[in-house]
């Protein structure tokens, strides 16, 4: 006999299909709830933001700042430290490139972000050559998790900013002074000359007014005579500006060669590694030098990428395997650009790749075949699936 | 365009075991994630050196090699097992209420007997009665319904049709005095998330067995590894898959299904279409309003959307037991009052209960040398969060977050001193990743009207079909096995076409 048929001899059955009945006189049939899904997501979090340049501020012989308004709609929130990913097409390719927000959350009709151009930096130095007011963009919606987490932070914080790494550091003071919070922060800000601070006298006015915020500035290649901290930030150093510092959480920013040897800083000091938090920065400059290359294959080796049902593109060794995408017009899926958010997860199915240390992959996504392309460098002819 | 036997919009645990299944019959599949990840909720993400486990705790119906679970022999049949290592968990639950009362159950039902009839001697007999009870009715439901007896009827299996439809509570109260006891034996509601004077004794009972039989397992790699597996062996026979493309219509021409078009504005044909995403936004967001039966629309009448969890995903620097972790699965509450708690799930208020898992204790590699992590959750409706303003976000879930790490510090008072990474999920965060009204986990709530008995995995439309939480219970296994048994009703369609 089927079960329906014999389930009408549970016990209780009829009270529970008479409940059923009554129910459907009453209940909701959820067709007032059509697209609620999506709204609901395009408040918080959604695929794309549509932005436009209103303003440029010049703010360093090589940095200047971008503010981003919304065209249409609004701007979803975000948490101080966050970053957006910004799409754009620059020498006709179509690219993308995160940067920190560097405006305060609590100023919620735009979005600042602040670039330094880099040398041979391909969208930076687009940003600061070619855009202008009434530019449009598409952005994702801000993301990362380099931000204050009142949980396990406390309340005595040290931010270690390099050059443009200031940027979330700015939004994250910018807020506090905003909103008047008691969180101390001492913001240690090693730049390579004095003229190339930036946010220097909003610094500088923020700290006057508000006790519990404090700046220094690091000067590694100092005009004579300076009379500042000079070289880098280093144990001494610290130890010298902060204290006792058992009950300080750090947050490291900057170039990368500024995370490894602040960490190892850090550790000469005992600071504990939960007590330190990073944030990413976008691919080495020199992926060769990292520890893990393989000797036999130069950062200029060209392989050749095939595309499960598709083309068949080549690629440079020494370039993460995303920009070869982008290059032959190929954009996938891109938010952090750093290996750590695993949007632009892909499917290996032959080939070798080599990730640098600190790229975030699933211990499965590992055993299955899976890259992070944005941080993923061929180490031979591949086959991907997208 | 090639056409498409079947679409598979969405690779959750339904979705996947569905679209495997087809393929491994040589049906010519598509299956369409929005996300850019399979799995659903049985997913991963990774923080510092910490990869997070989002849902599973405690995975039933796997049994050991030796004595295989139903769940262990499906995926078995599915030919995903050899890529997966699966880890059993040494006890079945501690529950503390936090300075009154603690105890930890082993798996074994003669140890578990034994355990709580020293700490409740008075109830010994009733409790010993009320296990009787919970397998006879266990039994009964395996032979009479699992394995598809011919003759079921009421008087061949007389604890089966009395008590199916029974509540918990009730029948509880029958057997045993002690609230602790009572409140202890049916902790598990929380994994349904229907208190135990509404809960089907059924699915507790089966539930209590079937934990006890097969034992709580986790697997290597988290349940990541599963959603993984399933997808690279349906890759491997012969199917398709999209990421980052959701289906966004499902064309039904004369009440039949045509095909699906994708986010991108693809079209793509195909007669059948498995939907692993809610029956809501199958039927009011992809489907035009007048292609839909007024029938399917009458039915969700009688049903409300179901709770979504909050959980605190914490990486610690330390190991289990520096802090007084010694137990896998820790159910932490305040109150025996179980009907409380739940009326709270719809309130931004502190519940005073939550479930701590560490699967380091069972599974020292888990996360790296020297750390461990906890995953604190509690379940929760979403309508409260949806009254949260976006910029008052943020602080809403840290505070939430809060009250729960308090909880957790009444147990584990150094917990906090060892947080290295920490993420917090509220309900509009399994919105976001599964596109679920609500962030609802379990599909629909689950009282006995909303049970598989008055679901079906079919629509009304010709070529449609469900899988997954929406239409049958949530949980890794029942989802799972919706997937297979949706796929082989579809194949069975096909054949009579
Ligand atoms: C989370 C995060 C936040 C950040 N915040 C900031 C910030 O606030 N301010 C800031 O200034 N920077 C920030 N950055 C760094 C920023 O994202 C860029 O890496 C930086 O602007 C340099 O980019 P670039 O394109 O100029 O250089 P690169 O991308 O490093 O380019 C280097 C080389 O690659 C070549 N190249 C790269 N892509 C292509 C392509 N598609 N086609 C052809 N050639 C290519 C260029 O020719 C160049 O020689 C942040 C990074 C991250 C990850
Ligand atoms: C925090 C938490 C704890 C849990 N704990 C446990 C536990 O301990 N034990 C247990 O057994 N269960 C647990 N669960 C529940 C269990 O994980 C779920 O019930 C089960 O995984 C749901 O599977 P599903 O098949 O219904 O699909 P879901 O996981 O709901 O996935 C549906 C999929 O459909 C996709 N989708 C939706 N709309 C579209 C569209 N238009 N186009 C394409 N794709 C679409 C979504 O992106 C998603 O991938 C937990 C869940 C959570 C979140
Ligand atoms: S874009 Fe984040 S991991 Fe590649």
């Amino acid at each position: 006999m089927a079960l329906k048929d014999v389930m009408k001899d549970i016990e209780g059955y009829t009270r529970i299909t008479e409940e059923i009945q009554t129910l459907r006189k009453y209940g909701s049939d959820f067709t007032d709830r059509k697209g609620e899904v999506e709204r609901m997501m395009a408040l918080l979090h959604p695929k794309t933001v549509p932005l436009v340049v209103s303003e440029i501020v010049t703010e360093t012989e090589s940095t200047k700042t971008f503010r981003l308004t919304a065209r249409g709609g609004h701007l979803p929130p975000f948490q101080a430290g966050q970053y957006i990913n910004v799409f754009l097409e620059a020498g006709g390719v179509r690219t993308s490139r995160p940067y920190s927000i560097s405006s305060s959350p609590t100023q919620t009709g735009y979005y600042d972000i602040t670039i330094r151009s880099v040398a041979d930096g391909f969208v930076s130095s687009w940003f600061l050559e070619e855009a202008r007011v009434g530019d449009a963009f598409e952005s994702t919606s801000p993301s990362g998790t380099f931000t204050y987490n009142p949980l396990f932070h406390g309340n005595d914080l040290v931010f270690l900013a390099g050059g443009s790494g200031v940027t979330p550091f700015m939004s994250m003071i910018r807020e506090v002074a905003c909103k008047g919070l008691d969180r101390r922060i001492h913001l240690v800000y090693g730049s390579t000359d004095v003229k190339d601070i930036i946010f220097e006298q909003e610094l500088a006015q923020i700290t006057q007014r508000h006790p519990n915020i404090q700046v220094s500035h690091v000067i590694s290649s100092p005009p004579k005579r300076y009379r500042g901290l000079k070289g880098f930030i280093t144990a001494e150093l610290m130890q010298e500006l902060l204290g006792d510092l058992s009950a300080k959480t750090f947050y490291v920013c900057g170039p990368e060669v500024m995370y490894g040897f602040c960490r190892a800083e850090l550790e000469k000091l005992g600071v504990a590694r939960r007590k330190v938090r990073t944030e990413v920065y976008g691919p080495p400059r020199d992926v060769t030098s990292q520890p893990g290359w393989p000797g036999d294959v130069k950062a200029g080796d060209t392989f050749s990428v095939k595309i499960r049902g598709g083309r068949t593109i080549p690629a440079r060794a020494g370039e993460p395997l995303m920009v070869s995408l982008e290059r032959s017009h190929i954009v996938i899926p891109a938010l952090c650009r750093s290996g750590e958010c695993s949007l632009c997860r892909t499917k290996l199915m032959s080939g070798r790749v080599f990730h640098p240390e600190g790229v975030k992959l699933r211990k499965s996504d590992r055993q299955f075949g899976y890259i992070h392309p944005c941080m993923a460098y061929p180490l031979s002819d591949l086959e991907i699936l997208l | 365009m090639p056409v498409y036997d079947a679409v598979v919009i969405g690779a959750g645990n339904g979705g996947l075991t569905a679209a495997l299944t087809l393929a491994q019959a040589g049906k010519k599949v598509l299956l369409l994630e929005r996300h850019n990840i399979p799995g659903g909720c049985a997913t991963s993400f990774v923080r510092g050196r910490f990869e997070f486990e989002v849902a599973l705790h405690q995975l039933s119906g796997m049994g050991s090699p030796e004595r295989p679970g139903p769940l262990r022999a499906m995926l078995g049949e599915m030919g995903v097992l050899d890529k997966l290592e699966f880890v059993e968990m040494e006890n079945l639950y501690r529950v503390v209420f936090p300075g009154t009362f603690d105890v930890t159950l082993p798996t074994n039902r003669e140890q578990l007997v034994k355990e709580l009839s020293l700490r409740f001697p008075k109830d010994a007999d009733g409790l010993s009665r009320f296990m009787d009870l919970v397998y006879r009715f266990s039994m009964e439901m395996v032979q009479g319904l699992f394995f598809h007896d011919p003759d079921i009827s009421r008087e061949k299996y007389p604890v089966y049709f009395t008590y199916a439809f029974r509540n918990s509570q009730d029948v509880m109260d029958e057997f045993m005095e002690s609230p602790f006891l009572k409140a202890i034996l049916s902790v598990y509601w929380g994994y349904v998330g229907v208190p135990p004077s509404m809960l089907s004794f059924g699915d507790l009972a089966i539930m209590l067995w079937a934990y006890i039989e097969f034992k709580p397992y986790h697997l290597k790699g988290g349940s990541q590894a599963l959603s993984n597996a399933l997808l690279d062996k349906y890759l491997a026979s012969g199917g398709e898959a999209r990421f980052n493309c959701a289906a966004r219509k499902i064309v039904v021409d004369g009440g039949a299904v045509k095909g699906v078009i994708t986010e991108q504005g693809d079209r793509v044909d195909a007669g059948v279409v498995i939907s692993n995403a809610s029956t809501i936004h199958t039927y009011i967001d992809l489907i035009d309003r007048d292609a839909v039966p007024a029938s399917e629309l009458d039915a969700f009448k009688s049903h409300s959307i179901g709770p979504s969890a909050f959980t605190v995903y914490m990486g610690l620097d330390c190991e289990p037991a520096d802090i007084g972790i010694h137990e896998t699965t820790n159910f932490i509450t305040t109150t025996v009052d179980a009907d409380r708690a739940f009326s709270l799930w719809k309130t931004m208020e502190q519940q005073g209960w939550a479930l701590l898992t560490c699967y380091d204790v069972s599974d020292p590699d888990f996360s790296p040398p020297g750390t461990c992590q906890a995953a604190l959750v509690a379940l929760q409706y979403g309508d409260p969060w949806y009254a949260v303003s976006p910029q008052e976000y943020a602080d809403a879930k840290y505070r939430y977050a809060e009250g729960m790490l308090k909880l957790a510090e009444r147990v584990f008072p150094k917990i906090r001193d060892h947080i290295e990474e920490l993420e917090a999920a509220s309900p509009l965060t399994h919105l976001r990743y599964l596109g679920h009204p609500g962030g609802a986990i379990y599909g629909f709530d689950q009282y006995a009207k909303d049970s598989p008995y008055f679901l079906t995995n079919r629509s009304a439309i010709k070529g449609l079909f469900f899988a997954g939480s929406w239409v049958g219970s949530g949980g890794f296994q029942p989802t799972l096995t919706s997937g297979r048994s949706t796929a082989r009703s579809v194949l069975k369609a096909l054949r009579k076409q």
